[in-house]
Order: C-alpha cells, then structure tokens, then sequence
C-alpha cells in the first residue's frame, strides 16, 4: 500500500487582513492570494459563506508597489473615535493612516438621467432622495477646512451636482473658504445645453489663486457603450459640453466607468480624443465599481488597474509601454496609478513622451529604502503630481509639471535659458489616472486605513470613499437624509444571483426569505 | 568613417562630455543605468560595514558616493576627471550635511591620487567601459585596495565584433558602448590586475531603460529647445536609427549591462 501524498497548494499566501461579508457588510477576516499572476482576496462570512475576488491583475507588480507608499500626514482634527475597529469607525478615526487629499460633497441623490451603472443608485426616483441645503453645504466645507486647514479640492458630486438649484452658491462657499480647487462631476447635460451656467463656471475658474474644473462622465464612443452604461445615446450632449468648456476655459478631465465586455477596447480611443481636444488635459479610467448599481459581474473576472494599465498598451502601442504608469504613493499604492504625457505635434506625426521615461521615478518615490536623494526638490515635485489631489488645470499641477520639467534641465549650467520655452510645456502635458475603487468583495482595510480621497458627510464626518459606498454608509447617509429606509445594497455579483432581489432605485438586496424558507 | 581619435583625446573627450550638460540633459546626473536600485544592489554585495573606506572611481555628480555614506555609514572618496563634477558633487555633499564623511577629488582613474592599500572597497559605476587604458585602470584598483577588500563594477557589455556600424563611433564611445568589453573580457582584466571575481550578474533591462531615457529627454528636448540640441551638435535626424541599433544589439546579445563583483586576494594568500 502507498502511503498518502501531501498536496502542495495552488497559490502563495501573501497578506492576512480584515474586509466585509458583501452581503451583511459585518466585518470578517480575509487573506489576500496569489495565483497565476494574480492577486485575489477571500474572506468567509459565518452567515452568508465564501467571497473571492481578483483585486490586482499583476502579481510582480502588486508585490513590488510596496515600497511606493509614502508615510501618511495626521489631518489637524478626526471626527470619530476608535470604537469597533476598521471599518466601522468611519471617519476619519484616529487610526487612519493618511490627510484626506480629495473631498467629496454629494448635493443631492437626484438625477438626469438613470444610468444603469452608478455607484451612487442615483436618478430620477421621486420623493425620497435629498438635496442638501445651503447650511449644509458650508458646515460640510467647514469640516473639511477644519481638517485639513487650506485643502488642495474638493469636488462637487451627486446625483447630478448641476441640476442642484443651488450648485454656484457652493462652489462660491468653496472659493471663499481656504479651499484652492473645485472639482464638478458631472454627466455633462447641463453643460451641453445651458451656455450661461458654463459661463458662470469660467467666471468662477478665473478667480484669482482659485480654479474650477469639470469632471466629465465619458465612456466611450460606440452608441452601445452609451446605452448599456448611461442608459441613453449621450454623444452629442458630450461633444457640445466639451466645446462649451473650451469656450469658457474651463479645463476637462474625461472620466470613463470600464466595465469588461462594455467600453474596454475604447481605451485608446479616449485618450487620442482628449490629446486633440483644446479643453481636456486629463482622462480617468476607472473600473467600474461594484457599489449601488451596475451590471452583473464576475468578481473573478473583472477589471483591475493593471488590466486597464495593459488595455491602453495595447490599444495605443506607439504611445506606450510597461513601467510608464506609476503607482500613487499618497494613498495605498494598489488603489490608483497615474502617468503624464507631453504630446506634441498634430495626429500623424506626434512626438509623445510619458514622464517616466524621462527619470527614475522609482528613485525618488521609494520611501522604503530611499532616506536621501540629492534631488533638487525633484522628489517633491514628483509627489505632488503622483497624488489623488493632483487635477490637470489647477496651479499645484501645473507648477509641478514645470518644475519636473525644469529639475531634468540644466539652465544654470550650460547658460542655455530654458524656463521659457518649458512654460510652454504646460500646454503639452496630459494626464491619465487609474482608479480601481474597492467595492464590498474587493475591499480591504489595509487599503482603506490610507485612503486620501473622502467622502463629506452632511453631519461633518470624512468617510474613506470606498467605505462610504462598500459598507453602507451610503444607505445610512441617504436614510438619515432623506427620512425613508433604505435597504442595504448587496453587489449585483454572479455568484449571488439567486439570492437578490431589486430595490427602488434599481440596485440590488438581499431577497427578503419566503414563508416556505423560513419555516425549513 | 572617421579614424578613431587618440586615447588622450578619447578620455578627455569623455570626461568632458560627461560633464557637460548634454549628457545631463540626456541621462541625468547619475549617468549609469539600473539608478539607485542598481547601485545599492552593487553596494549589498560589497558587504559594508560602517566607516569602512570606499573609493567611488569617476564619482560624477556624487550620487552614489552620498547613498554610500547616507545608507551604509561608510566613508567615501570620489575621483572623478572633469573638475565641474567635482566642484558640483562637493556642493551636493555639503548641502546634504556629509561634507565629514564624503570628499571629491578630480583625477585620473588610470592614476589613482590615493596611497596602495587605502580602501576596503571600490566602486566604479558605467565608466570602466570608458577608459582608454583598462588594464592600467584595474591595476590601479587593485593597488589602492587593502587585502581582502572588494570591487563592484556595474557596466557595458559588448561583443565588439558583432557590434553594428551605428554604435561604433565616437558618439557611442561616448556613450559607453563602443569600447566596452563582453563579459569575460572584464572577468580577465580584473584577473590579470590580481582581482578574482566572486560573481557576476547581467543587468540588460537597465540598459533598455536607458536607451528609453536617452529617447524621451531627445524628444523632450526637441519640443522645448530645438536649437539647443542644434547647437550641441546632437543629430535629431540620426537619433532613431542609433536608438533602434542599440535597441538590437540588446535583444541579440551583442550588447548587455552587467554587475561584477571582484576580490583583492586576502594577505598571505595568493
């Protein structure tokens, strides 16, 4: 008789940490694996079982970004106390490792349009949504000045943040406050269609030592990315946005939802888009997230920064190659990468150069083993590009990139005067950031506990974005505000199908058990 | 082609480029490939200990002399042939509070001003490749080495025979590849000088990476200050052609980077 072989395990083990059952969002264990490459997390909820999702598409690269994350900064106050541990405690609570380099304002629940992807379950639902007043819009800036002291942006969001009736007195709340840079997210119809609050918009974006700029929801081109991801055809409202903005000078940065099977193979197409059009300087893929509302997915299979990272490569080849995007060291390395470009020269016959080919970024944003670098402030220009409070068109950024650009010259020495023409480069430079925001499968405190970018709420906490839409703060938020009860939202994921039903606002629960279930 | 110029006029020529700010523009001052990472993977395998002496042989800017210090408490001394790198690289030690534990001294690498058995260890970073008279330049390594005491070299790799007719010009020279020797060819330099190698690693990326470098700062270049890059005589038309051969050469073999780590045999052993 043989005796029984010992099986070797098919995956590395690599990370013990904390997440959420995605179904009942109690705060469970969960291990972090690798397996062919690929990072995936899993987690067991006594009640509700198994979860596992890819997290990172890369596995060298998921092990290798670890050295890019830069010591946190203590905002000036915490709004909560330590009381259950991470994530319950949101926030920020003295644990958390990091400032909060972006906050988010949501005006109101109410939309445009009822796309069939959005994290927030926003849209037309009558009644039982909120709008936040004008009190409540300068209490939430107050406590976000109060924590930060002169914050970098904040951004306008929703709902539909343009169809707030009292969206220009926020952002003139912003400007009077310490606050150098407003975000507007939005889908883009207003602007399309209404020049004199585009106008409005310029005026405010030329205050002096002040910038608003758009965050624009942009997909893709097909009809049907339009369709399956807004739920309508919005190519021209996009286009006439667009051209209004650049009328106005004001400053756009497309943002695309990529969902597998959808828009990823119009990557590439998006950004050329963006180089040729006079009012975009950035573009935002982000992944979509498996918060609120969205599509069926496959946790195993879905969209990772890496993969989006390769989809661009590929779909734009001249352009690009390995190692040209760069983790963001401000928050978790994982959660975002981001690279610039200076193009020049019309389509065709286009020079385009992505800053980390022009230096070692890795040498001066490796906070593990770099203690000194003889840098000529090189490395503090790189950190404040590479941040979540980094945006195409506000001052920081653009002094920045001007000083990168001056750091790899060589003016004093060789007696060549280049600062003039590096101006000019300004105009050159474009911007692409990759988020993969954590959903309640892929959500891991490690991450969390120094997430920068932060969601304000009407009672003057600053909550971790991801743990705002991933643990149900959001549906705390909006039951508070809105005074009607709202469900927890369970991810609309494969392997739970079965086990949901609809909500009002067309995200997805747990469906409630039937007399003949609960007698079993 | 054009002959190829005196030795004297190679190394002066050399050590003049590399100080001049074309070759900052191109490569930054910290001129050789695989950066810190690199230098700090060479400077493990020395196995420091604080307050052993290194010698930094063609220290450029000081780069790498002031991570020594900084990350592994040694102190150095940099030799380097251009006196602008030397002012330069004293200004950065002092700015950064080593001037104590790191000094610049201009001079010759293939006569070392240091007395015989002065270092525990010696560096010498993308540049051997670029000395006219190696074999000179490594018994100089060994002289100023105590018993005992080691090399780390990081550099060019080339099989010069196979080398394409781009990459053999002054310009390349240059630029660390036209003289540059393959592998065994350092392996036997450094036997010849009385240095055994412990080990060797190759390092090819690195310089992909670099020619990626030289790539975008030409195109940087060419978008903010085209009439330097004239006036510099730097040839933007040919820049592809040289870039693609390099690219090859890489991909064949023919050309690579590599780390060596050598050994002053210890006293009493041969």
């Amino acid at each position: 008789m043989t005796a029984p072989r010992k099986q070797d395990r098919d995956e590395v083990f690599v990370e013990f940490t904390k997440s959420i059952c995605p179904v009942c969002k109690t705060p469970v264990d969960a291990q972090v694996n690798i397996r062919e490459d690929k990072v995936y997390l899993r987690k067991r909820c006594r009640e509700h079982g198994g979860f596992e999702a890819l997290v990172y598409g890369d596995a060298e690269e998921y092990l290798a970004s670890a050295r890019f994350n830069k010591p946190g900064t203590i905002p000036l106050t915490f709004q909560t106390e330590v009381r259950d541990g991470c994530p319950s405690d949101c926030g920020l609570c003295p644990e958390h490792k990091q400032h909060a380099c972006l906050g988010i304002i949501e005006v109101n629940t109410g939309c445009n349009l009822d796309c069939p992807i959005c994290f927030a379950d926003s849209g037309h639902q009558a009644g039982d949504g909120y709008s936040i007043t004008h009190d409540q819009c300068a209490r939430m800036l107050d406590a976000f000045v109060e924590s930060e002291g002169e914050p970098e942006v904040v951004m306008f969001s929703g709902g539909e943040p343009t169809i707030h009736k009292h969206i220009l007195d926020f952002i003139d709340l912003a400007q009077e406050r310490p606050i150098r840079n407003v975000n507007l997210n939005t889908n883009g119809i207003r602007l399309a269609t209404d020049r004199n609050f585009v106008a409005e918009l310029g005026k405010r974006n030329q205050v002096p030592g002040r910038s608003v700029n758009v965050y624009l929801q942009f997909d893709g081109f097909d009809e049907r990315t339009h369709r399956e991801i807004r739920g309508r055809d919005l190519r021209r409202f996009k286009e006439k946005a667009l051209a209004n903005c650049a009328d106005a000078g004001l400053t756009v940065t497309l943002v695309a939802a990529v969902e597998r099977g959808l828009n990823e193979h119009e990557l590439g197409a998006i950004i050329e888009y963006g180089v040729d059009h006079p009012a975009v300087r950035s573009v935002a893929f982000q992944p979509v997230t498996h918060s609120g509302r969205h599509v069926p997915f496959d946790p195993l299979n879905r969209l990772t920064n890496p993969d989006v990272i390769r989809l661009v490569g590929e779909q734009l080849p001249g352009w690009f190659q390995k190692g040209d995007f760069f983790p963001v060291p401000c928050c978790f390395p994982t959660c975002r990468s981001i690279t610039y470009l200076l193009v020049d020269g019309e389509p065709g016959a286009r020079t385009v150069v992505p800053i980390p080919r022009l230096l070692q970024v890795e040498d001066y944003l490796d906070y593990v083993s770099n203690r000194v670098m003889p840098d000529d402030g090189i490395r503090e220009a790189l950190e404040k590009l590479w941040s979540a409070s980094a945006f195409m068109g506000t001052d920081t950024t653009e002094e920045q990139l001007r000083a990168t650009a001056e750091a790899l010259d060589c003016a004093d020495a060789c007696g060549i005067d280049l600062p003039e023409a590096v101006k000019s480069l300004g105009e050159k430079a474009f911007m692409i950031v990759v988020q993969d925001f954590q959903d309640p499968y892929t959500l891991n405190v490690k991450q969390l506990m120094k997430c920068c970018v932060e969601e304000i709420t009407p009672d003057g906490r600053l909550i971790p974005f991801c743990a705002y839409n991933s643990v149900g703060y959001r549906e705390q938020v909006r039951e508070q505000m809105s005074g009607v009860p709202v469900a927890d939202v369970v991810p609309n994921a494969l392997p739970l199908a079965d086990r949901l039903a609809p909500t009002p606002y067309g995200s997805r629960m747990l469906r409630p058990a039937t007399d003949e279930e609960t007698t079993a | 082609m054009s002959q190829p110029p005196p030795r004297d006029d190679v190394k002066a020529c050399c050590a003049a480029a590399y100080s001049s700010d074309v070759v900052t523009l191109l490569l930054g001052d910290s001129y050789h490939p695989g950066g810190t990472a690199l230098t700090r993977r060479l400077a493990d395998a020395l196995a420091l200990r604080p307050d052993d002496g290194v010698l930094d042989v063609a220290s450029g800017r000081g780069t790498t002399a002031l991570l020594l210090a900084e990350t592994y408490g040694v102190r150095v001394d940099g030799v380097d042939y251009s006196p602008a790198n030397t002012a330069l690289a004293r200004g950065t030690a002092e700015a950064a509070g080593h001037a104590d534990r790191v000094s610049f001294t201009t001079g010759d690498a293939e006569r070392l001003p240091y007395p015989d058995g002065d270092f525990t260890a010696l560096v010498c970073e993308c540049a051997l490749c670029t000395f006219p008279d190696k074999c000179r330049a490594a018994a100089e390594f060994a002289r100023v080495l105590r018993p005992g005491g080691r090399v780390g070299i990081t550099d060019v790799t080339a099989d010069t025979d196979r080398l394409p007719a781009e990459l053999t010009g002054l310009a390349a020279r240059i630029a660390c590849v036209a003289d540059a020797l393959p592998l065994a060819g350092y392996v036997d330099l450094l036997s010849a000088a009385g240095l055994r190698t412990l080990r060797t690693e190759p390092h090819d990326a690195a310089l992909l990476r670099m020619i990626d470098q030289i790539e975008a700062r030409l195109n940087l270049a060419r978008m903010t200050a085209p009439d330097r890059l004239a006036a510099a005589d730097i040839d933007l038309a040919a820049a592809p052609t040289v870039l693609a051969a390099a690219r090859s050469a890489v991909a064949d073999g023919v050309l690579g980077y590599a780390l060596l780590i050598a050994e002053k045999p210890p006293a009493g052993r041969p």
